[in-house]
């Protein structure tokens, strides 16, 4: 897992971010040619193998040769860049500046002693280059991108009179616009964010890097360890460790929920080579010989339930890991709750994982459960859900091979389903994670009674009312009100009380913001410029089990306190 | 109780505690299906109010109900705790807390009468908490538990804990790193179950307990992780000596001995390594460094072409974060990082604050009702009191008469579905944190492994003049 992410291998996807510092997403395949737009094209097996996080050039193409090399940029390199421009700023955020990285306060006081040049004197006028832009252009024909900033610098006839600031500043801009550089970053969460905002920030409901690590924090999803030498209540142990999830972020709330859970990268085998270029798929590690063509004859499959009990957490090793409809894993699982027949999860296909053409050795093949509204809720009326029939052994013997194979086909389909769905239905979960367009306060009726006690309740809305909304309708006024209908022996009406007030804890709203600085000796200060859009709130609370009956709050109440207190309390007079 | 002795001796010597399996159950990690005797169980007092409890039968402070936690909202004896589900709501019960026998020592140091998480058994033969042994104590040593009666008001919730709510019940032995702050910071470090991460500079334990969630992939010996899957683990490092006492004892408590390793150091001094040990380095992929100069920290932190050496680990790209709350801090950081091949250099602020969410209830309807607004909500309603004042036509209401109408109709009223639904930032926000710097060291790559992968991925043919398909790019 981790060295997937040190090295470019094939058949992965990754990012490559260029100067305008927007990214590029390729899946690399071993002996084409990557096209990175404007900057050039080069073989991909000039990127495989190397390191993610550097920087990469690309070269002058020879005369001989069909298409550019590239040059790996050490850091030292870039380092040197800058210590020869003598202190110059830089403003993009990677790339390294301070010639002399001590006492950087100091420095700064140098800086302003020497910085005596204003901008008192600068004219704003575009002669004053004097290359006209079709020599610029023929010179990017011929020329190297170091040498054109070179000339184009030498060419201004202002730039004595910028300030180090401003100078620094056009070099930058030069620089972004002729080096013909890029970085390459691997295939993960928050580089996928970056991607998608850029793009079409709706299709991941605008959520930041910031709201998703908040989201993942409060869902308290992680590795659910469970101890098979415990003879304790086996059933229940393993099947532990198990998260509700409505996403309709395209998979990008599953995908960071399996990460934290361990089950998002597939485990790289040892025997597998070090850059061996396999394509996903085809393989199928592990999976017992009698699983051939996806279509097992024999129905042990999917009534060894008993055996896999066993096997909680990891990849099932050696299990029958059927293609297309394995046996759910108990523990440590995602169960996807979806409004369409099929759940987007088109995002999961970047870490490997297509669930149209499923890798059978992926952990989120059987720890990755999905299910619709309409399973949830009327499983009866679900084709998927209803029991085929049953054939006896005898007449099974009798079918052709095809006709048998499609029977078994149905009968695992019905029993992955049925599996996934009395499951679910059982409730249990340790957490209910949310991102979605649907008004929560038309899941929730549904989805919090499946918590179990003290499991946690996460909400993500890009905007604030749906929240403030669902927040008012766990309000505490609401929720005495509740209960005292409930103790005069009335029933609350869903009209009034759409959600049952008492059962979720200190429900909390809030957002994160990340603001980025420029970091630079005498010039540090708050980016100028942001991303608007979607703000991104939060909601969490805890799902608890009320008292039946009145429960009177007690507590240190002085007037000046109840005003500000806003106390948890299930209050009744 | 000889198994506790060889916990005690191993702190001393600050090496993690080899435990038994039976006992290094991590509430954190895995969730009972209901409270149990030795349960480390939040009581939710209210939303800012949390306070970590051990559950116990017995305990040496006096109450005839055995071990009692008392709180503002009443009095609690762990008997009424012990075998509930997770998330059940708890009535206070009626306890004596008034002419319980002290018994001196171990009474004095229950600190305002709450009894905080403490695992470590207290010098006193009697109270001998291993388990097993808890029933002979009983018999001997105790009187016969009286059963806790209802006291008719206040109640809390039993939560399992997270370390969303450990954090919030920490006292505050240093600056506390918050949840906004470490969520966000674990997200960009890229730590994943399995990785190996650096924290230094421990302090209260709060960022320790989330990155102990993020990085546990399973402990060491269980069967199931196998020998492919590393095993996450967390190298604290912590420079005073009673935070680390402290948090030691919260880390064995906690069943995390085997994911966190707390080492007694100063690191900029230091170093990472163990000189002696199975494990001489860390081998990171991930460091968080809150000290208060990480630079000199980071002088430890460089790639080494002997990997023991090294604290990084060699074959993955290193992620860094430091958390300083001054500019100053943050400027030496990046310049250092900047001249020491780091790449990736980010300064971020993460901006957090809550919201208010309630009800605005406007309009004359309100007066004299209590937290509300009884002024005019409309220009109508403005004008019809000002009618009905001086219009010498109409019977003029008493003050008095009017209350008692208001309040009559209000016992009618919906109030939690009326007036305005408004929000609002919660008065306190911490509007500061810390600056957070984020850098990447990537991997060595020398012109060896270049050759290497020239070898495998040979471009000669593709080089060749005409044109293979292009590669699909989006």
């Amino acid at each position: 897992m981790t060295s997937a992410l040190s090295y470019i291998k094939p058949n992965t996807w990754l990012f490559l971010r260029l100067p305008s510092k927007s990214l590029k997403i390729l899946e690399i395949k071993p002996n084409t040619i990557i096209d990175a737009g404007k900057l050039g094209s080069f073989p991909s097996n000039l990127l495989l193998g190397r390191p993610y996080y550097y920087t990469y050039e690309i070269l002058e193409k020879r005369e001989d040769e069909a298409c550019s090399r590239l040059r790996r940029v050490p850091p030292s390199e870039l380092n040197a860049e800058i210590v020869n421009e003598d202190a110059t700023p830089n403003e993009s955020r990677g790339e390294p500046t301070t010639p002399s990285g001590v006492p950087v306060a100091f420095e700064m006081t140098e800086d302003i002693a020497v910085e005596t040049k204003t901008n008192r004197l600068t004219v704003d006028d575009a002669n004053r280059q004097a290359l006209s832009q079709a020599e610029i252009e023929e010179m990017k024909r011929s020329t190297a991108g170091k040498e054109i900033i070179e000339k184009i610098l030498a060419n201004h006839s202002g730039l004595d009179e910028k300030t180090v600031f401003s100078r620094a500043k056009y070099l930058l801009r030069k620089r972004n616009k002729y080096l013909r550089r890029f970085m390459a970053l691997p295939m993960d969460i928050g580089n996928i964010i970056t991607y998608i905002t850029e793009k079409e920030p709706h299709r991941i409901l605008d959520i930041r890097e910031e709201a998703l690590g908040l989201v993942c924090a409060w869902s308290n999803a992680h590795v659910t360890s469970v101890e098979l030498d415990n003879n304790d209540t086996e059933a229940s142990s393993a099947r532990s460790g198990r998260w509700l999830v409505v996403d309709e972020t395209g998979g990008l709330l599953v995908a960071a929920l399996a990460e934290r859970m361990g089950i998002l990268h597939k485990t790289e085998l040892p025997s597998e080579g070090k850059a061996e270029p396999t394509t996903y798929g085809t393989e199928a590690h592990d999976t017992s010989d009698n699983n051939d063509g996806g279509v097992s004859l024999r129905p042990e499959t999917a009534e060894s339930t008993g055996a896999e009990r066993s096997i909680a957490n990891g990849t099932p090793k050696t299990e029958h890991v059927h293609r297309d409809f394995p046996t759910p894993a108990h523990g440590n699982t995602i169960t996807l709750l979806h409004p369409a027949v099929q759940p987007n999860i088109s995002i999961l296909k970047y870490f490997g994982y297509d669930s149209n053409t499923p890798d059978p050795a992926h952990p989120m093949h059987t720890h990755l459960k999905s299910l619709s509204w309409l399973q949830l809720l009327h499983p009866e009326e679900d084709p998927t859900y209803r029991e085929p029939e049953v054939v006896p052994e005898a007449q099974l013997t009798k079918w052709k091979s095809g006709k048998r194979g499609t029977y078994w086909k149905k009968r695992r389909r019905w029993e992955r389903c049925k599996n996934i769905v009395d499951e679910a239905r059982e409730g249990g979960f340790d957490g209910l994670v949310i991102a979605s367009n649907m008004d929560p306060a038309t899941i929730l009726p549904h989805a919090v009674p499946l918590l179990r006690g003290g499991g946690e309740l996460v909400i993500y809305s890009p905007t604030i009312e749906p929240l403030v909304q669902l927040m008012d309708l766990y309000s505490k006024e609401r929720r005495t009100a509740y209960i005292n209908l409930l103790a005069k022996g009335e029933m609350p009406s869903t009209e009034d009380f759409p959600v049952d007030p008492r059962l979720l804890l200190a429900p909390t709203l809030q957002t994160s913001r990340v603001r980025e600085w420029q970091v630079l000796p005498g010039r540090t200060h708050p980016m100028m410029t942001g991303r608007g859009g979607s703000e991104g709130y939060v909601m969490t609370a805890r799902r608890v089990i009320p008292l039946e009956g009145g429960v009177e709050a007690r507590g240190n109440f002085s007037a000046k306190r109840k005003r500000t207190d806003t106390a948890d309390a299930t209050s009744a007079p | 109780m000889e198994h506790e002795n060889r916990v005690v001796a191993a702190l001393e010597h600050g090496q993690p505690p080899l435990l038994s399996k039976t006992t290094t159950s991590n509430p954190f990690f895995h969730t009972s299906s209901a409270t149990e005797e030795g349960s480390l169980t939040i009581l939710h007092l209210r939303r800012d109010n949390l306070v970590p409890v051990t559950l116990r039968r017995t305990a040496d402070d006096g109450y005839a109900e055995g071990a009692v936690t008392n709180t503002r909202f009443g009095s609690f004896p762990h008997s009424t705790l012990i075998g509930l589900e997770w998330g059940s709501q708890v009535r206070a019960s009626r306890v004596d807390t008034g002419s319980r026998g002290r018994k001196g020592k171990a009474a004095k140091q229950q600190d305002a009468s709450i009894q905080i998480d403490n695992r470590l058994p207290t010098p006193d033969p009697q109270h001998d908490i291993s388990n097993g042994c808890h029933t002979a104590a009983e018999e001997i040593g105790q009187p016969t538990r009286s059963t806790a009666v209802d006291a008719g008001s206040g109640f809390i919730h039993l939560l399992p804990p997270t370390p969303e709510a450990w954090t919030a019940s920490l006292d505050h032995r240093t600056q506390v790193v918050y949840t906004a702050d470490y969520s966000y910071v674990l997200q960009r470090l890229r730590v994943r179950p399995g990785s190996r991460m650096i924290e230094a500079g421990a302090g209260s334990g709060s960022f320790t307990h989330a990155a102990a969630r993020a990085v546990f992939s399973g402990f060491p010996e269980d069967s199931h992780v196998g020998e492919l899957k590393q095993v996450g683990k967390v190298y604290s490092y912590e420079f005073n000596v009673s935070r680390v006492g402290t948090l030691r004892e919260e880390i064995s408590a906690h069943g995390m001995d085997e994911i966190v390793q707390l080492t007694f150091r100063d690191v900029c001094e230091r170093g990472f390594l163990f000189p002696i040990g199975f494990d001489t380095t860390p081998h990171a992929e991930a460091i968080f460094l809150d000290l208060p100069k990480p630079w000199e920290a980071l002088r430890h932190l460089t790639r080494s072409s002997t990997p023991s050496e090294s604290a990084l680990n060699p074959d993955v790209p290193v992620h860094l974060c430091t958390f300083s709350p001054c500019i100053e801090q943050v400027m030496a950081t990046t310049a250092y990082l900047r001249k020491n091949g780091w790449t990736e250099i980010e300064m971020i602020e993460v901006q957090n604050h809550r919201i208010d969410v309630r009800r605005e209830q406007v309009g004359l309807k309100n007066e004299g009702l209590r937290g509300v607004n009884a002024s005019a909500a409309t220009v109508e309603e403005a004008v019809a009191r000002l009618r009905e004042k001086g219009g010498p036509w109409r019977h003029i209401q008493s003050k008095a008469e009017r209350l008692e109408k208001l309040r009559k109709e209000a016992e009618e009223r919906k109030l939690y579905k009326e007036g305005n639904l408004v929000h609002r930032t919660e008065p306190e926000v911490k509007t500061h944190t810390s600056y957070l710097v984020f850098a990447v060291l990537p991997v060595d790559f020398t012109d060896g492994d270049e050759e290497a992968c020239m070898q495998q991925w040979s471009v000669d043919d593709i080089m060749k003049v005409e044109k293979p398909p292009t590669n699909g790019v989006k």
